[in-house]
């Protein structure tokens, strides 16, 4: 019986969307001060083979109803239009709620193991109040804030931490960021000497610390499992010859929201300087990316190999400037810049590091990194392939170094292999190996390309292009968006990760061990958004 | 009996036979000359066709019948194809003569210049920069267009807009509602805001539907020094941050919709970037005094119907642009005599000399807004009582047809007179409001 409520109660939310939105052909106004919009959407993804839609499987049927809402309770000075509101100007109340369900966890049988995490979200992502008291504004409320000029990869964009679970980063970023609890106030300045449209942004998020969220259980289809095997985990120990059994207890080391000393905020000033646009940032928080502290590891009387390992992420302050400039001359393009500091960026130490490089014991350090991101935008001609409109091309060069690197520094990725003790695999016996070595320097370069087709521009493709120098991993997707009607949009994208050569993984997610057969994350991607 | 039945049917379906051909061998003739868009077509009809002395009387209501014998000679003939149609229905209004507001030219100031390039210099706006536009003038054409660039009306609003994509064959492929926010900076002897002498105008436009690009911001500032290249940023809701745009790009379609950003009233790009000839005046129809936002009929549901037009003077020039990349040949642009703003504009593909885009516009004059508001948008509901009095023009839409795809855009705006204050301005349109939106 709770069954069926639940069920219907989904089918409710889904439907009044839909049903509220056949009532208008835009955004739904309800009296002069409240609107609604948002979407239905179901999003298909079939990952493929090793070969292009070789051995397809159903990993997500992710139908996703959004609605957001904006209250205008103030407006021109006057609240709910009848009082006064002083030197208030104006306010706002916006919200933005989602709600997800994925069928694919009820038609695989598979996914019984993962006991329904992923299946279904139901969220007031954002809510906040928008105040305007001109030469100052403010908003309170769950948010989500970007700083910096990079799209898709993290310099100064780490206000926010990423929800990785479901589709790792490969959406956009807007949907998968996590809105956290601040206060963010801006003071418009305006000229100052040479400067123009000047102003500086305070963020202050007094109690509200998330980390990246990562899903790490098999057969969750974008499972952070290293290359290894992705349905076994680790649960054996090598020293020497002998396989003992690995237990091990974690614990949480993530900050106390509740202490005054752990609030996280930051600063931004922002202007254009020569028709350049500068901004100067600094934002004082913690490390969502989480690190692990080794606390004990040893053999106990029966022969167990016993670890204690916290979960830690440490403070992390970022220092960063950014530049923009538009050339219209000579490239016709607009140039982006941006660069960073970070202190505090977590690392491990490889085992059996000597005591130089793991001082602590704890096979755990905090480094500090720079970033270097260079990047182009330029509307360009390509008459053959387009006759009435530009192709959009967007092009990045992101070089990220650690300043303080030792040999011994490794990443994230844990192998999980079969036990092997004399040249003989020990059945139901798994080791976890860490072979993935950070380099100092780590380098990627994108490219985008975008245009419109047909009389309306209602057909519109998207090729988008990384590639990793240095690892030679690379990553492809084509999109055809369609738009229906006004209300009506759908999208077909492949998904493809490839090399040039070698077997390097790199530190970007690129590459071919992706589409290899266990993780397979070469996709093909059917959605249908019913938007309004 | 039966052999001459059948002699004369025989003879019968000769004739008939004839007769087909003939009319098969003129129909495409006739068709083409009636239908010709071409850019020497258009070039005679402005040399040679010319009203006659049974014109438009105001009161009046032409339908296709008038269309020989007067309509003709009043509607640019590259546009026959679209404004002409069965059951058309255009109301004949009187010529008149339109006021400005009251301190226009009296606050200007009087040390500015053409360069070489026709370029205008130090020129900082409050009246029209040339009074006189004298046909033997060898800049007459650029300044027909500079006085356009700075007449009366041209900005300070609030501008809810709903535009329509439709297809020659009337479907309806695409609606877009959005608001533009504009205000003029350079006001002759000061500038709107202390300290921002250098700017023209600011300009964000907003859009609202549909979902997919509900939320994208567009913000560009003009600035006074012609030959200093505007400036532009993007907010994209995706994103939740600005974007530097690039403004020099102009000749791409926009969102679908079929113009570029250079056809912006006529022309919206840099006079010297294009070669440029004065063809002297002449009288067109024009939708210059709507009563309000004005239907659209037509085969393809593309152009006004049921408005109202007037007889009016226009000054017309001829711009080439100088680059080999640009799409277009010719452009030749239709701006009011005493106005100075935009009726009709015609652009020719370069391949072809045929018309590749053209533009009309419908006005409504600000003072006649107590009498005949305009349409409220379904969106928004304004006050239109605080545009009278400002004896300016605002804009209430225009037609965009893409002659080769064939495709046409069709504009409503519900245009409203906005003064802000320095302070209010400084905050609008500052950078600070480009980094964050709806969402």
């Amino acid at each position: 019986m709770l069954m069926y409520r639940r069920q219907i109660t989904k089918i409710i939310i889904f439907m009044s969307a839909t049903l509220a939105s056949a009532l208008s052909w835009s955004i739904v106004n309800i009296g002069e001060d409240l609107e609604l919009e948002g979407y239905v959407k179901a999003y298909n993804i079939i990952k493929n083979g090793a070969s292009l839609f070789h051995d397809g499987e159903l990993t997500h049927q992710r139908n996703t109803a959004q609605l957001e809402g904006k209250y205008y309770f103030l407006r021109d000075g006057e609240l709910f239009n009848r009082f006064s509101a002083g030197p208030i100007d104006e306010a706002t109340f916006t919200f933005l709620g989602r709600a997800v369900y994925d069928a694919a966890y009820d038609i695989r049988d598979s996914y019984d193991v993962l006991n329904d995490r992923g299946k279904e979200e139901y969220k007031i992502r954002e809510a906040f109040v928008d105040i305007v008291m001109a030469p100052f504004s403010l908003r309170l409320g769950r948010q989500q804030v970007v700083w910096g000029e990079t799209d898709n990869f993290r310099a100064l964009d780490v206000i926010n931490p990423l929800d990785r679970t479901w589709h790792g980063t490969r959406e956009s970023w807007e949907d998968i960021r996590i809105p956290l609890w601040m206060a963010r106030g801006i003071w418009d300045i305006g000229k100052i000497a040479t400067f123009d449209e000047t102003f500086l942004e305070i963020i202050l998020i007094p109690d509200d610390f998330q980390a990246n969220k990562v899903a790490t259980k098999y057969p969750r289809p974008w499972a952070f499992r290293g290359i290894g095997l992705q349905d076994e985990d680790a649960n054996s120990v090598l020293i020497g010859n002998t396989l003992h059994d690995l237990n091990v207890t974690v614990i949480d080391g993530a900050p106390d929201e509740r202490k005054f000393s752990n609030m996280q905020g930051g600063f931004r000033f922002k202007g254009i300087w020569n028709d350049i646009d500068f901004s100067i940032n600094y934002f004082h928080g913690f490390s969502q990316t989480t690190g692990v502290k080794v606390r004990s590891a040893g053999l106990d009387n029966l022969g167990a190999f016993n670890t204690v390992v916290e979960t830690v992420n440490p403070r992390i302050n970022v220092f960063g400037v950014t530049a923009s400039f538009s050339e219209d001359r000579y490239t016709q393009s607009v140039f982006r810049l941006e660069s960073t500091i970070t202190s505090g960026v977590p690392v491990a130490i490889a085992p059996g590091a000597p005591h130089r490089a793991n001082p602590n014991g704890n096979s755990f350090d905090t480094a500090r990194q720079s970033v270097v991101m260079v990047g182009v935008d330029r509307p360009t001609w390509i008459p053959a392939l387009n006759s009435l409109r530009t192709f959009f091309i967007s092009t990045q060069f992101f070089w990220r170094r650690y300043l303080d690197y030792n040999n011994y520094y490794r990443g994230s990725f844990y192998d999980v292999r079969p036990a092997v003790v004399n040249g003989s695999t020990v059945p139901d016996h798994f080791v976890s190996v860490n072979e993935d070595k950070i380099d100092q320097d780590e380098f990627v370069i994108t490219f985008s390309a975008s245009t419109s087709y047909g009389a309306a521009g209602l057909w519109k493709p998207l090729f988008v292009f990384a590639y990793d120098p240095r690892s030679t991993g690379a990553y492809n997707k084509i999109k055809m968006e369609y738009l229906y009607s006004k209300h009506l949009v759908f999208a077909a994208e492949q998904h493809l990760y490839w090399r040039v050569s070698g077997s390097d993984q790199g530190p970007w997610g690129l590459g071919s061990y992706l589409g290899e057969s266990g993780i397979r994350r070469n996709e093909t991607v059917f959605t249908a958004t019913y938007q309004f | 009996m039966k052999k001459h039945i059948l002699s004369r049917l025989k003879r019968f379906t000769k004739i008939s036979a004839a007769l087909a051909a003939t009319m098969f061998l003129w129909t495409p003739a006739l068709l083409q000359a009636n239908e010709d868009q071409s850019y020497q077509g258009l070039r005679d009809w402005i040399n040679n066709s010319r009203p006659g002395t049974q014109s438009a009387v105001p009161g009046q209501h032409f339908s296709e019948k008038d269309r020989e014998s007067i309509l003709e000679a009043l509607i640019p003939q590259a546009a026959w194809k679209y404004y002409f149609f069965d059951d058309m229905d255009m109301e004949i209004a009187a010529t008149r003569q339109y006021g400005v507001p009251d301190d226009w030219g009296k606050k200007m100031s009087r040390d500015y210049k053409l360069d070489e390039s026709g370029t205008l210099i130090d020129f900082t706006g409050g009246g029209f920069p040339f009074k006189e536009i004298n046909a033997d003038d060898p800049y007459a054409g650029q300044k027909v267009i500079w006085n356009m660039l700075w007449r009366p009306g041209s900005n300070d609003y609030d501008m809810p807009m709903v535009t329509w994509l439709r297809s020659e064959d009337g479907k309806l492929d695409r609606v877009m509602e959005y608001t533009s926010t504009n205000a003029t900076y350079a006001r002759g002897d000061h500038s709107l805001v202390p300290g921002y002498e250098d700017v023209k105008s600011k300009q964000i436009m907003e859009f609202r539907s549909p979902r997919d690009m509900a939320g994208a911001k567009d913000m560009s500032i003009r600035y006074v020094d012609h030959h200093r290249e505007n400036s532009g940023w993007l907010y994209m809701p995706a994103q939740r941050k600005p974007r530097r745009t690039l403004a020099s790009e102009r000749t791409g379609e926009l969102m679908g919709m079929d113009m570029i950003r250079e056809d912006s009233m006529g022309f919206g790009g840099k006079i010297f970037e294009n070669n440029w000839t004065y063809l002297g005046k002449r009288k067109v129809l024009a939708t210059i005094n709507v009563k309000t936002n004005p239907e659209f009929g037509g085969p393809s549901q593309w152009v006004p119907h049921k408005a109202r037009w007037e007889v009016r003077d226009t000054h017309v020039v001829l711009v080439k642009p100088k680059s080999d990349d640009h799409p277009y040949s010719a452009r030749i642009i239709f701006v009011d005599a005493e106005t100075y703003w935009t009726h009709w504009m015609f652009a020719f593909d370069k391949k072809d000399d045929q018309l590749l885009r053209m533009n009309q516009h419908f006005l409504k004059y600000s003072d006649d807004y107590d009498k005949e508001p305009p349409q409220q948008a379904s969106y928004i509901k304004q006050d239109f009582s605080k545009s009278v009095g400002h004896h300016v023009f605002l804009h209430l839409g225009q037609v965009d047809i893409n002659a080769k795809k064939p495709h046409a855009t069709m504009t409503h705006c519900f245009t409203n007179k906005k003064e802000f204050t320095a302070a209010r301005a400084k905050q609008f349109y500052s950078l600070r409001s480009m980094i964050s939106g709806r969402r």
